[in-house]
């Protein structure tokens, strides 16, 4: 009966969730995508449609080409460069060259990706980095076009002054919502779509929802002490958030997991962070909009939210006392930064 | 799946109640001469000698872990020879040529209950230390020693969780022995002076806490013994969260229970307690499990220790696929993996799982977290898996890897079918 051969060798444990697996949680964002896509098909036409395959062929195709260079295995399957390619394209101001896509999109990709080592190893949000590049290198190419129906977007207008209600009043919160009438980005417009999105990846359990929702609250928080002070009416938080790109950023852009931190409170943190630089830059910066390079920022912050001299899996006394100390100086800042 | 995933799913093809085979006594058994810490032995027989069952050949040593060694059937000495066991090593054994008369050694003898209420705490902790009895769980640590302490202990507690899935020897155990167990904790609550005692089981577990309630009801009325249902997740059977779930205790991880005035036994510790004190038996015979997808017919037993493996593969009908398998000493997420079925089974060993041979397709590590949010003992799995790759020892260390319990969630749950468990076992070494 015995026989010496046949038996591998393993080590515990030997068995595997048969669910988990990368590409699921990919796909799962693909599909999530849908119908913020129908919605920006359905807006701005074949505008849309050609952003995003533009978008698709720079950065799919430079994630192919240099995989083919290196004769290394190709990962488009579990579609982190599809992702990638489709959320820069959502990101996207209508009025962009398809010259500038594609640049953004090959630069992003390889510097935002590739040179990093691929999938798993990059510290920037791929979309975010291309897009950051194309601010940068081509903005005069980027301005939203103030003669289309729509009028101009909702932040461009209320820069000069952030709480001036007589423009504010011009903008329909309903319609804002439902991403009817509005300019912006090409995907950013329809919360509803954006929500919908969202909503089922928290339900798949692919995304985590304490980013989003620290993000968004910490938002609605300081926008709502922000019109408080200056005594704007109490639509103000809502136009805040549904202004811009903060739902699609908060649910598409700063939930991916490989730019974010890895503990759950490291996650309430990263939201806080995206939040007050989202918000800071709208009130205090020299930009109408701010959740990419928010985004980016606090990218970089990961590693220091994630060393091990500090991060922890739970919240500890030490831990909420120091975020504490940290919200309220940020309340502070706030309250000195509008008080005029 | 970013979430905290605490059940493990089982093979679907695998029947969920197994049925119960008769094993034969083997004609060689094996006995291991050395086990847990122990690093040296001696023997009291020699080849050709005659012995009986719960007879002491020799004596293990290692300090505390220093246990006498018995024959478990009656027959004669045999070579010392190199076995596999549960630890997946080559270990020296005494083979034992079986003469199937079962004969009792000399040493055998049934106490009345009045001589055993007369025995005093010294006595009792002799008993159990003279009988070789340890944590049949799985951990193999001497009873005795939880025992041997000065600190009042105020609770006693058996665990009956059993939390991996596919084991059954527990459940077999007390749908059996209830009756030895509850014994067991009587005289272990009279040795200690302790009043209270608790049963912890699975919720889920009906037929378990229907046959504890019974004999409690019949037999031990004036016990203070709480049978306390506890909700069905892994690991649920970790001795931290048992008592935490239990008594509402939070026991930091690397301390005594004795300082939180518990003792904690498993229930078939209980019950071979028990046999100790009433019949100076130690533990000849376990509960088994023989189970997965590569085997012919999967069943439940019972195994005198130190029997051949393949004995038990014979009785379970035979490996089910010629290629390669996985053979596994012990549960799916903890079990010792053995590469050749030269082995035997030793007294900690309840089960022998053989699978099909799986294989994960390893992805990058998309920092998903599930790893983190999962860990029972709140380590960040990820983090320590950067430390083992860069041999960081001080980042090792400041993120606790010596609370690591090796329970294998992290590597179940890994989204991208990384091995973590494999790199804590090497952060655990870069801290040592």
């Amino acid at each position: 009966m015995a026989s010496k051969t046949g038996f591998l060798r393993k080590t515990s444990p030997y068995v595997r969730e048969p669910k988990a697996k990368v590409e699921k949680m990919m796909y799962d964002v693909l599909i999530a995508l849908i119908p913020v896509i129908i919605f920006t098909i359905y807006k701005y036409e074949f505008t849309a449609v050609w952003i995003i395959l533009v978008s698709i062929v720079s950065m799919v195709g430079t994630e192919f080409l240099y995989y083919k260079l290196r004769k290394e295995p190709f990962t488009m399957k579990n579609g982190t460069a599809l992702i990638s390619a489709l959320i820069y394209a959502l990101i996207m101001p209508d009025v962009t060259p398809l010259w500038i896509v594609f640049i953004g999109g090959v630069f992003g990709m390889y510097f935002g990706k590739l040179v990093f080592g691929g999938m798993g190893a990059n510290i920037f949000n791929v979309a975010g980095f291309a897009r950051v590049f194309i601010v940068i290198s081509f903005g005069a190419f980027l301005v939203y076009d103030v003669d289309t129906v729509a009028g101009a977007t909702a932040l461009g207008v209320v820069k000069a002054n952030p709480f001036d209600m007589m423009i504010l009043g011009d903008f329909n919160l309903w319609n804002m919502f439902t991403g009817v009438g509005e300019a912006g980005s090409i995907g950013e417009l329809s919360g509803i779509a954006i929500l919908l999105g969202g909503l089922y990846l928290a339900f798949r359990k692919s995304l985590d929802w304490r980013i989003p929702v620290s993000y968004i609250g910490t938002v609605l928080g300081l926008s709502t002490i922000a019109a408080l002070i200056v005594g704007a009416e109490m639509t103000y938080p809502l136009f805040t958030i549904l202004s811009g790109g903060i739902l699609f950023g908060a649910i598409f852009m700063a939930t991916d997991p490989i730019t974010s931190p890895v503990t759950g409170p490291g996650r309430i943190y990263y939201g806080f962070g995206l939040g007050v630089i989202t918000f800071f830059i709208r009130i205090f910066g020299a930009l109408p909009e701010g959740v990419v390079f928010a985004i980016l920022i606090m990218n970089m912050f990961v590693p220091a939210l994630d060393y091990y001299k500090w991060a922890n899996s739970k919240f500890t006394i030490k831990s909420t006392l120091v975020f504490s100390v940290v919200v309220l100086v940020t309340v502070g800042l706030l309250v000195v930064g509008v008080w005029q | 799946m970013i979430r905290k995933t605490n059940q493990i799913k089982t093979l679907e093809e695998l029947p969920k109640s197994l049925p119960t085979v008769q094993i034969t006594v083997p004609e060689k058994v094996y006995i291991t001469l050395m086990e847990m810490r122990t690093r040296k032995y001696t023997l009291s027989v020699v080849e050709g000698d005659y012995v009986k069952i719960g007879q002491i050949i020799g004596e293990r040593d290692g300090g505390y872990f220093t246990q006498p060694i018995f024959s478990t059937v009656s027959g004669t000495v045999g070579k010392v020879i190199k076995k596999f066991t549960y630890t997946g090593k080559k270990t020296e054994c005494l083979e034992i040529i079986n003469d199937f008369k079962e004969e009792y050694a000399e040493r055998v003898l049934e106490r009345t209950d009045e001589a055993i209420s007369k025995l005093s705490k010294a006595e009792i902790i002799e008993i159990i230390k003279e009988n070789g009895v340890k944590g049949l769980g799985g951990g193999g640590f001497p009873s005795y020693v939880k025992m041997d302490t000065d600190k009042p202990i105020d609770v006693i507690i058996l665990n009956g969780v059993e939390c991996e899935p596919y084991l059954t020897a527990d459940y077999q155990a007390i749908t059996k022995d209830a009756y030895q167990m509850f014994k067991g904790l009587e005289y272990v609550m009279q040795a200690m002076g302790t009043k209270r005692g608790i049963i912890g089981v699975k919720r889920t577990k009906h037929a378990l806490l229907k046959a504890l309630t019974e004999v409690k009801e019949s037999d031990f009325k004036d016990l203070n013994c709480d049978i306390i249902p506890v909700s069905n997740y892994y690991p649920q059977g970790w001795e931290i969260e048992l008592i935490k779930n239990t008594t509402g205790i939070k026991v930091k991880p690397g301390t005594l229970l004795s300082e939180y005035g518990i003792i904690e036994y498993n229930v078939t510790t209980a019950a071979a307690i028990y046999q100790a004190i009433k019949f100076n038996l130690p533990v000849l015979n376990r509960y088994f499990t023989v189970t997965g997808d590569a085997i012919n017919n999967p069943c439940e037993m019972t195994v005198r220790v130190g029997t051949p493996i393949p004995h038990i593969v014979e009785a379970a009908g035979g490996y089910s696929i010629d290629g390669d398998k996985v053979m596994v000493l012990g549960g799916p997420m903890m079990g010792s993996n053995l590469m050749m079925d030269d082995a035997i089974v030793s007294i900690t060993v309840s089960s022998l799982l053989l699978f099909k041979p799986q294989e994960y397709k390893e992805e990058p590590c998309v920092r998903c977290g599930s790893c983190v949010y999962s860990c029972p003992a709140n380590l960040q799995p990820v983090q320590l898996m950067y430390a083992a790759k860069t041999k960081d020892g001080d980042a090792a260390k400041a993120l606790n890897i010596q609370n690591c319990i090796e329970c294998g969630l992290c590597s179940y749950v890994c989204t991208s079918k990384i091995h973590l468990t494999d790199f804590m076992r090497k952060a655990k070494k870069l801290v040592k």
